[in-house]
């Protein structure tokens, strides 16, 4: 029988059911197992390009066609830009964790800022490349893999962007900031897999 | 205050509020937005068995246009033989095997570890469907004279994408898969208690996140050099070349790596004892899941005048040794089951045929692949690789369809009809050995995987005609058994039910067995659980009560 307090209400909440218990860390492996499985297929890409370029090489040929440049200047610039951006994502985690929610949009802004800031420079690194995808092979496979991680890091900037209205609504507090963390987890494997593509394409060239 | 109207008690408001509730979706609507781990696991095992016939009757096809090596065109046109031989392996593969051991794992892993439902249930989900419409759209790529070796371009480039695709869904519902194993297991139930197809899905998953996302990469390079005009992969022909290498040992064995779990779950079951040393045979399929990694074992890509003669490493260290480390785990197994089975009193009922039929295939091929890196047989290349195939994804789905037979009251409510899995069991493992028997023979005299029209500069052709027969009507049988495994889960899932006696009909001894067939929404009603204190919960219970009612017992 349902007891009716002083003030007239209802005691209906202690009658409810008990909330299933929370489920820990599903986000963050599920995250780990997609990170991991889009760096493969990324690294398999790189794999080939790299092999490739060794099998034209040992014939004696240069690896670019004539007149393509592949300057290493904003290839920097955007392994630098995502660097800057791993520290941006921890202190949002950080400060999302402290309940210190201005600072999380702040740090979480940045990043997303650092992220359109790369998608940017990859953009203009295609247009100083001067190279057509349908001009040959090398430029396939450079359009290519560097698309795919673009890509990525549209899909990261996204999860990021996800998980900060999530937080806005209230839903991502202090104690249970676990969809942040795994949106950050995603954004430093799309930083671990560029850094392979950066050695591989713009450094060793 | 006074109050003056009686306030609702709490079932009238739950009453109020169901009244106002829509009306739960039926038929197709419920179908399409289900979340429940139980319906996409059933969804995933009926459709890949359709897409298996689909292999299974080009296979057949295939092999009987070989039987005649001096002519082409008998049954197939030889401009369509290549395009038919890559439908029925990746149709087999990616279509069928993979997802049926998917769809298997989506309905059972959660109920073996304990959880409400699956991770990602609605990511599962829409893997499923994903991987219906990708799957539909492959078949329609080489419907259109496209798929590997097409000579249409559209159709080609169809085919590429819906495999991209496919892999995908493949990909995510795995995540689904391991992430339960991972997070979701029940109290009690450490990583070392875990059921071993649980643990076998987790080994294998971890395989599959890096082979397959590897394989959709490559092949999208391969889409983008197709489409752009450069094809420096080869174009059209070269597809099945960057898809190959999964067909071969090492990668094949990741495929069969669930299988084990499979029977290592059936026969401790029906031979009512434990399963001998449980984390040695979790070892044992972690070493062969950590064998089957292979990605590295493709073909080379070659430019200039060697573009025509990529080199695969066949005969270097590492394929060397991959092919004998991976006969270790399959033989230690094959020791433990044989080690619990003398040790409780088995029962020959269909799931432990199939188990012990899937077993023997099983070792047929992972001694079959010893064989291929000897060297001096140079039997790299040869219809011996086919064989070899044949056997190891032959055990494999040997394996799920047992397991099919053992977890049938979970998928479906009902168990699959005992006589029609004998013979299903009986017909897989003639028609296997016909099929893949032969062609390891064939191989041994030289016979070269793809040879249509031409016999070449065989020397005994006669024996190898008769060889390609016998696999041909061996293809065929294993055909009819898939028929009719078909027909069987059918009649489990639509047809007139028998209706289970019991919710564990087989006296299991892990978690699923621990609440109703087919199980309610949220897999446990009300979350009871018994206590788990080791990989056999349900099985310590039993024994805990049995003993607790023995004359022993009650004299004290």
């Amino acid at each position: 029988m349902t007891t009716v307090p002083a003030n007239g209400a209802v005691d209906v909440l202690s009658a409810a059911p008990a909330p299933p218990p929370p489920r820990p860390r599903v986000l963050l492996v599920g995250t780990l197992l997609a990170g991991g499985a889009a760096s493969a297929a990324i690294c398999a890409m790189v794999a080939l390009y790299t092999q490739v370029r060794a099998e034209r090489l040992a014939q004696g040929e240069s690896w670019l066609p004539e007149e393509t440049i592949l300057p290493l200047t904003p290839g920097n610039m955007a392994m630098v830009t995502l660097l800057m951006s791993a520290v941006t994502v921890a202190w949002a985690v950080y400060a999302l964790r402290n309940n210190d929610r201005p600072h999380a949009y702040l740090a979480l802004g940045l990043s997303l800022m650092f992220g359109a800031a790369f998608i940017t420079d990859a953009a203009y690194l295609w247009q100083e490349m001067g190279l057509g995808i349908r001009d040959s092979y090398q430029a396939v496979l450079i359009y290519g893999i560097t698309g795919v991680h673009v890509a990525m890091v549209g899909a990261g900037m996204l999860y990021l962007v996800v998980m900060g209205f999530r937080a806005l609504g209230g839903q991502l507090t202090g104690r249970a900031a676990e969809g942040m963390s795994a949106a950050v987890l995603f954004w430093y494997v799309t930083i671990a897999v560029y850094s392979v593509i950066w050695y591989a394409i713009y450094v060793t060239k | 205050m006074t109050v003056t109207e009686a306030p609702r008690d709490v079932a009238d408001v739950t009453a109020v509020e169901t009244e106002t509730e829509p009306a739960a979706p039926a038929g197709l609507a419920a179908l399409v937005g289900s979340g429940d781990p139980r319906v996409t696991g059933a969804l995933f095992v009926s459709t890949s068995l359709l897409f298996l016939l689909v292999s299974g009757v080009s296979g057949v096809l295939v092999g009987f246009e070989q039987i005649d090596l001096s002519s082409a065109d008998d049954v197939l046109a030889s401009d369509t033989f290549a395009q038919v031989f890559t439908l029925h392996t990746v149709a087999g593969l990616f279509l069928g095997v993979l997802p049926l051991l998917l769809g298997i794992a989506t309905a059972v892993v959660p109920l073996q570890v304990g959880a409400s439902t699956i991770a990602f249930p609605r990511a599962s989900a829409a893997a499923y469907w994903t991987y219906l419409v990708s799957g539909g759209l492959l078949l329609a790529g080489y419907a259109v004279n496209g798929g590997p070796f097409g000579g249409d371009e559209g159709g080609v480039a169809l085919f590429i994408t819906s495999l991209i695709a496919l892999l995908a869904a493949l990909c995510v519902a795995t995540v689904s898969v391991m992430t339960t194993v991972i997070s979701l297991r029940a109290p009690g139930m450490s990583l070392r208690r875990t059921p071993l197809f649980s643990w076998s899905m987790l080994v294998a998953g971890s395989v599959w996140l890096l082979t397959l996302p590897m394989l959709g990469g490559l092949l999208l390079l391969v889409y983008l050099d197709f489409t752009y005009g450069q094809v420096f992969l080869g174009g059209a022909s070269g597809v099945y070349e960057r898809i190959s290498w999964v067909f071969w040992q090492p990668t094949l064995y990741a495929f069969a790596v669930p299988a084990l779990g499979i029977i290592a779950d059936i026969v401790p079951v029906f031979a009512q004892t434990r399963h001998k040393r449980h984390r040695v045979a979790m070892f044992l399929i972690g070493l062969f899941g950590a064998a089957s990694f292979g990605a590295w074992a493709q073909p080379g890509v070659a430019l200039g005048e060697d573009a025509a003669s990529p080199t695969p490493w066949r005969y270097d260290g590492p394929w060397i040794v991959v092919a004998f480390v991976a006969v270790l785990p399959v033989l230690g197994l094959l020791g433990l089951w044989t080690a619990t089975l003398r040790a409780g009193r088995p029962r020959l009922a269909s799931p432990l045929l199939f188990a012990l039929v899937a077993g023997a295939l099983l070792l047929l091929g992972v001694v079959a692949g010893v064989g291929t890196v000897i060297e001096d047989l140079d039997l790299a290349g040869t219809t011996w690789m086919t064989g070899q195939m044949y056997a190891v994804l032959a055990a494999t789905l040997t394996a799920a369809l047992g397991g099919l037979a053992f977890w049938a009251p979970k998928l479906y409510g009902s168990l699959l009809p005992e006589g029609s899995t004998r013979l299903i069991a009986t017909l897989l493992l003639v028609g296997t050995a016909a099929l893949a028997l032969p062609y390891g023979i064939a191989g041994l005299l030289d016979q070269p995987e793809w040879l249509t029209g031409s016999a070449g500069d065989l020397d005994d052709v006669d024996t190898i005609e008769v060889l390609n027969l016998v696999a041909a009507i061996g293809g065929a049988v294993v055909v009819a058994a898939g028929l009719l495994a078909v027909v069987a889960v059918a009649r489990a899932a639509w047809g007139r039910r028998p209706a289970t006696t019991h919710d564990d009909p087989w006296n299991g001894h892990t978690l699923e067995w621990a609440t109703s067939s087919p199980p309610p929404v949220g897999n446990f009603a009300g979350g009871a659980l018994p206590e788990i204190t080791s990989e056999a919960p349900l099985y310590d219970t039993r024994h805990a009560q049995l003993t607790a009612t023995s004359p022993e017992a009650s004299a004290r």
